[in-house]
């Protein structure tokens, strides 16, 4: 198992454990619909299977979010990138990361991994068109060395879809 | 006897299946534990105290509730005090290393004040009662308490008597002073705001004290009246 958290990241704080602890018991008695965590023994980074919702472009596909925990979460936000292959949307990059304003600058410690996902999934269900966002290859040329999404400075333009 | 038995079965069985339930009203919406120096937004929203303030202070760029982006005012945080733990072991500090301040405390409204003025009758009732009573202690704690009680009584009963009345304010029109306070005094009790009558009465002594001679009679022929 890829379990082993990247060097750079601390450990978890006692709060973020504890508060990780309480979202996985009521995610698994009431999971988000169309979402399916894949056990594993890390609780800082969690890979959630998703799948497209019915009728939408989106529908029958399914995708994998990789999901990482900072060690002051939930004051800080998670890290939310999709592992590549990436589906086509016009805000998420080719590299997996996710233009989604709530996690970044709208994120709020009263959100939870189940919030974000249920957010992500209408995000996708509501794309009017499959298309990698227009600045894809520039932004992901400058993301080389695993830079995170959250180093991003992004400028949340659209907020149709 | 069956239903009462499966009833209570399926009683406990919710409590131990939902155990997230349980305190789930009383939870903070950052931590998700049971809230610690519990404070309530105005927009009705429950955290830590300490939860709020790191979130606010330390990382948020707003001073956004959390759950519902309602502006958050630090005057206008209620703190929540239940029963029976007045402070947090600062051992237990949710954030050790950070300086959070004191909760904010509670605004207090005043007190609601005793209960409207009874009835005429009743009031006659509480005067003789508290005469009896109020005897006893030193002269002038009397006749102050006396002045004090008579105003509650005159104006139901001898206001067509006394049209010319020096100080309208003796009738206990001022508010928050309703005539009930008065009649707490008048039994030796000691009155809640014991300053504010207190200096009252000694404004009006002098300008009174004709009076009094006055309605000292009048009680006396009361009493026996009685
Ligand atoms: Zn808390
Ligand atoms: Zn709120």
């Amino acid at each position: 198992m890829t379990s082993s958290p990247s060097p750079s990241r601390k450990a978890l704080s006692k709060i973020a454990c504890n508060r990780l602890q309480k979202e996985l018991s009521e995610w698994q008695v009431n999971p988000p619909t169309g979402f399916k965590h894949k056990v594993t023994d890390n609780l800082q980074k969690w890979i959630i299977e998703v799948t497209g919702a019915p009728g939408t472009l989106y529908a029958n596909e399914t995708y994998n979010l990789q999901v990482e925990f900072p060690q002051h979460y939930p004051m800080e936000s998670p890290q939310v990138i999709f592992v590549p292959p990436a589906p086509l949307h016009p805000h998420i990059y080719s590299n997996g990361h996710i233009c989604l304003d709530i996690l970044y600058d709208s994120w709020s410690p009263a959100m939870t991994v189940s919030s974000v996902c249920i957010s992500i999934l209408s995000m996708l269900s509501s794309s009017p068109e499959k298309q990698r966002p227009t600045d894809n290859d520039r932004y992901v040329k400058n993301c080389k060395n695993g830079r995170s999404p959250k180093e991003t400075r992004w400028w949340f333009h659209d907020d149709k879809v | 006897m069956v239903n009462e038995e499966s009833t209570s079965t399926s009683y406990w069985d919710n409590n131990n299946g939902g155990n997230n339930n349980d305190q789930g009203d009383f939870e903070c919406n950052i931590c998700f534990e049971l809230a610690q120096d519990p404070i309530v937004t105005l927009c009705g929203h429950l955290f830590c105290w300490p939860c709020l303030y790191r979130w606010l202070h330390y990382h948020s760029h707003s001073q956004e509730c959390p759950v519902c982006k309602a502006l958050v005012q630090d005057d206008k945080l209620v703190p929540l005090y239940g029963r029976g733990k007045n402070q947090t072991d600062p051992r237990l500090k949710r954030y050790p290393g950070l300086q959070i301040p004191e909760r904010p405390t509670g605004q207090r409204p005043e007190t609601a004040g005793p209960p409207p003025q009874p009835e005429a009758a009743s009031n006659l009732f509480n005067f003789g009662i508290g005469l009896m009573g109020g005897f006893m202690p030193m002269a002038t704690t009397r006749i102050g308490n006396f002045s004090m009680g008579f105003g509650g009584l005159l104006p139901s009963l001898f206001n067509f008597q006394f049209h010319g009345f020096p100080d309208a304010t003796l009738y206990g029109s001022a508010p928050g002073y309703p005539y009930g306070g008065y009649h707490n005094g008048f039994r030796g009790v000691p009155p809640h705001g014991q300053e504010r009558p207190m200096a009252r009465e000694g404004n009006q002594f002098d300008a009174n004290l004709k009076n009094l001679l006055l309605i000292v009679g009048i009680c006396v022929v009361l009493f026996l009246i009685l």
